[in-house]
């Protein structure tokens, strides 16, 4: 809150913000999800079981890894469309030589983020340098990065992985924790300390609150914006190889036909990170994914046919964005609660 | 980069008409290095078939891009709008009819996204989100097990039908692209949309009612989605889920390719039409080439970043002839840093 309605004279923002964010997004999320588990354990005692929630624990880290990117890319006002191609080359081409050449674990996670980072570093370069703008620039390479998906799998798909890999995607270390979740939640603990408390994250934050201020105040801008674009990249490439520890498969329309791109989109936004910049965080990247995740177990613990699993994600970005006033126009004074806005004649700003 | 469309109106359209010869161009190039491109131009009439509902989307995106909105439900709008008036010809419903009931659920989603847009001021990147997974969900569920397929041939007329010629699907698009071109360009609904896209405030304060106009942009978009829809069941005599929903993306690229600014104020829709044809041409001619749709595809996405690239390389130097771009950029190449513009417009 503090961020847009109080200047940042006034109270130390970043704290301020750090307490608002958590109480307003993160914990009510929290609450909804402990309702959704309570309500389907009630109605089918199963959904509590060790083996359920760590699967749907396990099931949203590939996810999370991709939301990861996105809120850098949100962050500093932009968006990445491209991060399903690139999430599936990294899966294609780490597969391949995981199943042809047996590539151990370490290789294969640097190899997934250096495709993921080589792959960002085309966004970086059309958003950051040329200047295009982050929806058509990224809409181009998704297309480009889609068809190179098909040019590496020429026809071929990756089924045969070492156990290894699916060892890792598939292993609890306590029942209902899998060890994979742990994976993930180091990757969200450096992404908050990199966002929070390093020069780079609050120049990101001040990015994408207002770049010409951010400008003026001698931050380099164009900087912050290339890499968030192959920091984005990076983490969606090593969400491929999460995919391959979870799949233990990966084709040529991986990443695409899953609908990943608009799935982490959807996870950062429930997350609370917002499309105009500047708002936003990495804890709200993995809670929105486990979200998803969890509100989707329990609609099919519910009996709602998998086909309206789609619909279960578009009625949570819109009850999510109902429910948060900031994500609308800041247009106009705040004369009512904004959700009892409607009837009400806004002026100008 | 300064004045709005209205200050540039009576100029030539340097961008429709570079688009233009690069169509002629590329027609010229098919014609001569592909054999079954032209046949005497009626093959090329005949493949125009296969993009004008990628068209007919394009034209309703670019009226929403207009005023710096976007609608991503466009396709998935299409693929629902298919569905439904493939089971209702299955349930024997009358052609009419099910048309009707097709091109309405277009409208209600429209109306939907606009609603929501307008009076909660929510993005209509996460509105048009949310509802293109709706409507996907929709679909399929309408859809059912076995998606409706074999419908009559006075249906399938629609999709592959001809008028001497001209294919019937391309006349439903000229006639489309001759009334939203006609409503954007010389309609006091027209130049609303463009102001609101270049400054939302300025068009509440000279008194345009954003809002009613908001509303009235996303049911255009979702009834001509209603329309390709219709069209797409026709030419492939079945409707799938996801038929529309591919067609999302090809269309956004026509509207940029078309050159309308994403964040809205500036645009022709006739040029969107032009480029629907330079893309629609490309990717057609490149399948009969025989190349993958893959590589034809990735050739869109090089197109469209090119496009871009060149367009903004332009603009940067706004008001300046070509020339005079050119001098100023080999002259100061060092001299101050250009604002940054890209970052700054969707404010």
């Amino acid at each position: 809150m503090a961020e847009r309605d109080a200047p940042a004279a006034e109270k130390p923002a970043w704290t301020w913000s750090w307490t608002s964010v958590l109480v307003r997004r993160e914990l009510l999320l929290v609450a909804v999800m402990v309702i959704i588990v309570v309500l389907s354990t009630l109605h089918r005692s199963y959904f509590w079981s060790s083996r359920n929630i760590s699967f749907i624990l396990a099931d949203s880290m590939v996810i999370t890894f991709v939301a990861l990117g996105q809120t850098f890319a949100l962050l500093s006002r932009g968006i990445d469309l491209s991060v399903a191609p690139i999430m599936g080359l990294s899966a294609v081409i780490v597969g391949f030589r995981a199943q042809d050449h047996g590539m151990t674990l370490l290789p294969a996670v640097l190899l997934g983020a250096l495709v993921g980072l080589v792959l960002g570093v085309g966004n970086a370069l059309l958003v950051g340098i040329v200047r295009l703008p982050p929806i058509i620039a990224t809409l181009g390479t998704l297309s480009i990065y889609g068809g190179l998906q098909f040019v590496v799998t020429g026809g071929r798909q990756v089924d045969h992985i070492p156990v290894q890999y699916t060892d890792l995607g598939s292993k609890t270390i306590l029942p209902g924790i899998p060890l994979i979740l742990l994976v993930g939640l180091a990757a969200v603990l450096i992404t908050a300390l990199v966002l929070r408390h390093t020069v780079f994250g609050r120049s990101v934050y001040a990015t994408g609150e207002d770049a010409e201020a951010a400008y003026r105040a001698g931050i380099p801008v164009q900087r912050v914006t290339v890499i968030c674009y192959l920091v984005c990249g990076l983490f969606a490439g090593l969400a491929g190889v999460v995919y391959l520890m979870r799949t233990g498969s990966a084709v040529a329309t991986t990443g695409t036909d899953t609908n990943a791109n608009l799935n982490a989109i959807a996870a950062a936004l429930i997350g609370g990170t917002a499309l105009t910049g500047g708002r936003g965080s990495a804890l709200g990247a993995i809670v929105g994914s486990v979200f998803l995740s969890l509100s989707l177990s329990a609609m099919v613990f519910a009996g709602i046919p998998p086909i309206w699993q789609p619909a279960g994600v578009g009625g949570a970005i819109l009850l999510t964005v109902l429910a948060d006033r900031k994500a609308r126009r800041p247009i106009g004074r705040r004369i009512a609660p904004t959700w009892l806005r409607l009837g009400v004649r806004r002026r100008p700003a | 980069m300064t004045g709005i469309a209205l200050a540039r109106r009576h100029r030539v359209p340097a961008w429709g008409v570079t688009l233009t010869l690069v169509l002629v161009a590329e027609l010229f190039y098919f014609t001569l290095t592909t054999r079954h491109f032209a046949e005497g131009g009626k093959g090329m009439l005949v493949l125009t078939e296969q993009f004008v509902p990628t068209g007919i989307l394009a034209l309703g995106a670019a009226a929403v891009i207009l005023t710096g909105n976007i609608d991503l439900s466009a396709g998935a709008t299409a693929s629902l709008s298919a569905i439904v008036v493939g089971s209702e010809l299955q349930h024997g419903t009358g052609m009419g009819p099910a048309i009707l009931y097709a091109i309405g659920i277009g409208v209600a989603v429209g109306l939907f996204n606009g609603l929501v847009v307008a009076l909660l001021g929510i993005d209509s990147l996460l509105v048009t989100l949310a509802t293109q997974f709706i409507a996907t969900s929709l679909a399929t569920s309408i859809g059912g097990e076995s998606p409706p397929y074999n419908f009559s041939p006075a249906f399938q007329r629609l999709g592959t039908g001809l008028v001497g010629v001209i294919p019937v699907s391309l006349l439903i698009f000229a006639v489309l692209s001759v009334v939203v071109v006609t409503v954007v360009t010389y309609t006091g609904f027209g130049r609303a949309l463009a102001l609101i896209g270049y400054n939302r405030s300025a068009a509440e304060y000279s008194g345009i009612r954003a809002r009613s106009v908001l509303v009235s942009v996303f049911t255009l978009s979702g009834s001509l989605a209603g329309v390709a829809g219709v069209i797409l069941a026709a030419y492939y005599n079945s409707a799938r889920d996801d038929i529309g929903t591919t067609l999302l993306l090809p269309a956004i690229t026509c509207v940029v390719l078309g050159g309308v600014d994403i964040f809205g104020g500036r645009g022709r829709i006739g040029e969107v039409v032009v480029a629907v044809f330079v893309l629609g041409f490309l990717t057609q001619g490149l399948l009969i080439q025989g190349r993958s749709s893959l590589t034809a595809t990735m050739i869109t996405g090089f197109v469209l970043i090119g496009a871009l690239i060149i367009k903004v390389s332009v603009e940067r130097a706004a008001g300046e002839t070509l020339l005079a771009a050119t001098r100023r950029l080999v002259g100061q190449r060092t001299a101050a840093r250009r604002p940054l513009r890209s970052l700054l417009d969707r404010e």
